[in-house]
């Protein structure tokens, strides 16, 4: 199933996603300190986030990150909707990230306000629940 | 004509970077100067006998702790420096190196998990004042492969069965040659849920090995890898709670399969350490022993023998050490290099380890020049982690692999 109707309204739900991730002070403090950058790579439709404590570049020519994830736009409404497991997309391949896995291993737990927020921003944008 | 551009492996012999160079002579010098001196009394004692006391030095340099995350009090090493630390014991004792590559594997699913609540609740441990082991809890009696290859998984028998029951799983069943079993804290376990055939439910449980309804069974009387304990898990009406299943009900082999893929570049690191320990010394005999009026390495058919030798531990090492590189920079770890390193380094451990027995001549089998041990050491890792035959599966499905993201 396809879930997301159109680029503009994947990129609104993921953009809104990492923006409250981004006001989080914890978070982008720790993201400093660890010299984090994320690059999210989604398919289906087609889109590149850059993500760094400053903000969020969407489809720009940033090359690559720290931690490079990429999946399809299903998988991340599924992965972020709680219905699809981290350990078993990455394990399946459902996602892949390509750097330092210590660096993802500390960056991860950052991410558990997302799971915690996402539900809510999906439907807000009309996307169906996975 | 369309060329494919090389690519350089970043990791190689020197140019490790400063870190791991660092702790690769630390640990050279732990397994030369307190390991070695206790070899042969290991080696020689009962089944059961286990050497804490090596465990305690070892803790203390942070063998334990070498992949666990620095927020967790870890050294954060990754995979790569297990690896380099493992290569260095096993040029002194594969038994003692596997006490530490065991803990790698029962600490594995808690990392892989992404859970910060089991993260916190076990990876601390190793941080602890005292020594605390880990250990994977795989195989049984009758499964063995058939807890690794997806499609052999309906046709697995007697499986350690896991019923829920509310919040709780209730575990029944037996598991076989747990190394560290008999010593370890806790347990990465491996069940099937009631209801599905075969192995089709397997998940994986973080157990408490002190638990009430867990018996530490009788210790294996190995042929080799004897500093190590491989024993018997009998788990009577266990209960464990629903938080401590990683990776979701149902998904054991996934995360099975991960985990083998991250320690067996690990495993390609003993075998090749057992090789180099076997090299080293057929290498110092070759250089003594005067025969014809020359040293042995002076003889042609000598020397091309040691050339041999020499280049497949060069090779093997290359291998895992990509291997393992690559373990700590993709998730999914690849399938295709750390089976390959370690298809390669169990082969070459044993063709190392019988031609240094051949070129030690009658000394080569007498025990006290230590080669008959690397020798039965040698055939170990053939078996554990993947055999050839499972590694030659994984290897070839990667061959014909699509990547698909959906």
């Amino acid at each position: 199933m396809t879930y997301f109707t159109s680029k503009e309204q994947a990129v609104d739900v993921f953009k809104r996603l990492f923006t409250i991730l981004l006001e989080d002070e914890e978070f982008t403090s720790r993201m400093r300190a660890a010299d984090l950058t994320l690059r999210l790579i989604q398919t289906k439709p087609d889109l590149e986030l850059y993500i760094d404590p400053e903000g969020i570049k969407v489809d720009a020519d940033t090359g690559s990150a720290i931690i490079n994830i990429k999946m399809s736009c299903d998988t991340a409404h599924a992965l972020w909707s709680g219905k699809l497991l981290m350990p078993v997309a990455l394990a399946t391949g459902r996602v892949r990230v390509r750097g330092s896995v210590a660096k993802v291993l500390e960056f991860v737990p950052l991410l558990q306000p997302a799971f915690d927020r996402y539900p809510k921003i999906a439907e807000q944008a009309g996307v169906a629940a996975a | 004509m369309t060329t494919t551009p090389a690519v350089l492996d970043p990791v190689a012999p020197g140019t490790l970077t400063p870190e791991l160079e660092k702790l690769r002579l630390e640990v050279r010098a732990f397994a030369q100067d307190y390991v070695r001196p206790r070899v042969a009394r290991n080696d020689h004692a009962e089944a059961d006998d286990f050497d804490w006391e090596l465990v305690r030095q070892g803790h203390d340099l942070g063998l334990l702790r070498l992949v666990v995350p620095k927020q967790y009090g870890g050294l954060g090493y990754g995979v790569l420096g297990v690896a380099v630390a493992l290569e260095e014991l096993a040029a002194v004792c594969a038994g003692t190196a596997l006490i530490f590559g065991a803990t790698l594997l029962g600490q594995a699913p808690v990392l892989l998990s992404g859970d910060p609540k089991l993260q916190q609740q076990y990876l601390p441990l190793f941080n602890a004042a005292d020594p605390v082991l880990a250990c994977n809890a795989v195989t049984e009696d009758l499964a063995g492969c058939d807890l690794l290859i997806p499609e052999n998984a309906p046709y697995a028998a007697d499986v350690l069965s896991a019923r829920r029951v509310g919040d709780n799983y209730v575990l029944n069943g037996r598991k076989r040659f747990i190394t560290n079993g008999k010593v370890a804290h806790f347990a990465s376990v491996y069940g099937n849920v009631e209801g599905f055939p075969g192995a089709t439910g397997l998940t994986c449980f973080m157990v408490s090995l002190d638990a009430e309804g867990v018996t530490r069974g009788a210790v294996a009387d190995k042929m080799g890898y004897r500093a190590c304990l491989g024993s018997e898990l009998a788990f009577t009406d266990l209960v464990v709670s629903a938080d401590q299943v990683v990776g979701g009900e149902g998904n054991g082999l996934i995360v099975n399969l991960q985990q083998m893929n991250m320690a067996r570049a690990t495993v390609a690191a003993i075998s090749t350490g057992i090789a180099r320990g076997a090299f080293d010394l057929a290498k110092g005999f070759a250089a003594e022993r005067i025969q014809g009026g020359a040293p042995l390495h002076r003889h042609q058919f000598t020397a091309r023998k040691l050339a041999e030798m020499t280049t497949k531990i060069d090779a093997s090492r290359l291998m895992y050490l990509r291997a393992a590189h690559l373990a700590d920079n993709e998730i999914p770890a690849p399938s295709y290099e750390p089976a390959a390193a370690k298809l390669f380094a169990d082969r070459i451990a044993i063709e190392v380890a019988q031609e240094a027995m051949s070129i030690m001549g009658a000394r080569g089998y007498l025990r006290e020049h230590g080669i008959e041990k690397f020798v039965r050491e040698s055939f170990g890792a053939r078996i554990y982690e993947g055999t050839p035959e499972v590694l030659a599966i994984a290897i070839t499905e990667a061959l014909y692999a699509q990547e698909d993201d959906d």
